[in-house]
């Protein structure tokens, strides 16, 4: 589910620089290089990724300003993968293997030419295959620096991150409790260095760990 | 210090801000004045997981019900067990909404808004407003309480007065 409609799951990031006045004009450019882009469907590409429209994930490709909504910049991951379950490929490739020995009278196929065998068969499979999409949105706040990301998976955290760099050439903070608190206590005037001095207090029935 | 370095170092942190939270919620009607982000109630409903440590590492235990019938959950925490996550319930005005807190990284996970009046095909942009208007708020109470816990943890009160009455309030559950 995404922001728009049914129960939400987030990671927070912080952008930690100040966007340069030019920003909105060079994101919508440097958005649209990195826009979402189907699987082509006579290649073997097992994956792809790349921005959306939040409000339609099936629009492929951006036309105008539709990712500002002041004061968020707001968009979609968009991940398709396709891949060709092992049982399938097992039996397949045993069948194509068979086919072959007996085209050429073998007994035997080597190491090398079962792998190639493997390949081709993978090939053909995975064209016949349609892709899982999955859809993770985003709302980045450019006044306050907080990114809004769709999902705590951290494989998929980890791509997005990825994603986001290629993009715009940020890097993307992890908000975690520790950030979190040297932010409230440089907000309050207290010095955030006290929190490495911190130890975790033994309450009640507990023991030392 | 690596980032993973500094989550690990730190992660008491988010826990003993779920203990405290749920502590703070029980034993003051549930209600919390966050000053500029307004007054909420907000108390620990549903689910409450808290794991082993040292050799009970991987030994889970998940507690689930509502206020103080979650005697188990406060019990484990006596035994030497690490909160985890807890579900949580908030409401602010007459505006519900509910969603689980974890305690490494403070994330929101299956958060439910209040219902959204607008409409996508008449207004999606609308839409979007409405809905991040509804996801924000909790996660600036999330953080607002946390500022407070923060503040107060590393405060000379935090030993001398919330301390104790937290670890009574703990055996209480016993």
């Amino acid at each position: 589910m995404g922001f728009l409609k049914g129960s939400v799951t987030c990671t927070r990031f912080q952008v930690a620089v100040d966007l340069p006045e030019d920003f909105r004009e060079t994101a919508r450019d440097r958005i649209s290089r990195y826009a979402f882009r189907k699987l082509e469907e006579d290649s073997d590409q097992e994956r792809t990724m790349g921005w959306v429209n939040i409000l339609d994930e099936l629009q492929v490709g951006f036309y105008g300003d539709e990712m500002f909504k002041e004061p968020y910049l707001a968009l979609s991951l968009r991940v398709d993968v396709r891949s060709v379950p092992a049982r399938a490929l097992r039996q397949y490739c045993r069948e194509a293997e068979e086919e072959v020995k007996s085209l050429e009278g073998l007994d035997f196929l080597n190491k090398k030419r079962r792998e190639e065998i493997r390949e081709r068969v993978r090939g053909q499979l995975l064209r016949r295959v349609l892709p899982r999409t999955s859809v993770y949105d985003m709302a980045w706040d450019l006044q306050g620096g907080v990114v809004l990301f769709g999902s705590t998976n951290s494989r998929i955290c980890d791509a997005f991150s990825e994603l986001f760099f290629n993009t715009f050439e940020l890097r993307l903070t992890s908000l975690y409790p520790y950030a979190l608190a040297y932010q409230a206590l440089q907000d309050q005037g207290m010095d955030p260095a006290i929190l490495d001095e911190a130890q975790p207090v033994l309450l009640a029935g507990e023991e030392a760990s | 210090m690596t980032l993973a370095e500094r989550v690990k170092r730190t992660e008491f942190l988010g826990r003993e801000f779920l203990v405290w939270l749920w502590y703070r919620s029980e034993t003051r009607e549930a209600l919390f004045d966050l000053g500029e982000t307004g007054t909420v109630e907000l108390w620990f409903e549903g689910k409450v997981a808290l794991e082993g440590e040292g050799e009970e590492r991987g030994s889970e235990v998940t507690c689930k019900g509502a206020g103080s019938r979650l005697r188990e959950a406060r019990y484990a925490l006596t035994r030497n067990k690490k909160i985890t996550q807890a579900e949580i319930r908030m409401l602010k005005g007459d505006d519900e909404w509910s969603f689980t807190l974890d305690a490494a990284w403070l994330d929101l996970h299956s958060l439910k808004t209040p219902r959204v009046m607008q409409d996508v095909r008449e207004d999606p942009d609308g839409l979007f407003y409405e809905r991040m208007f509804l996801i924000e708020q909790p996660i600036a109470v999330v953080q607002a309480l946390f500022s407070q816990f923060i503040r107060l943890r590393m405060s000379p009160e935090w030993r001398s007065e919330e301390q104790p009455a937290l670890e009574a309030w703990i055996r209480k559950g016993e």
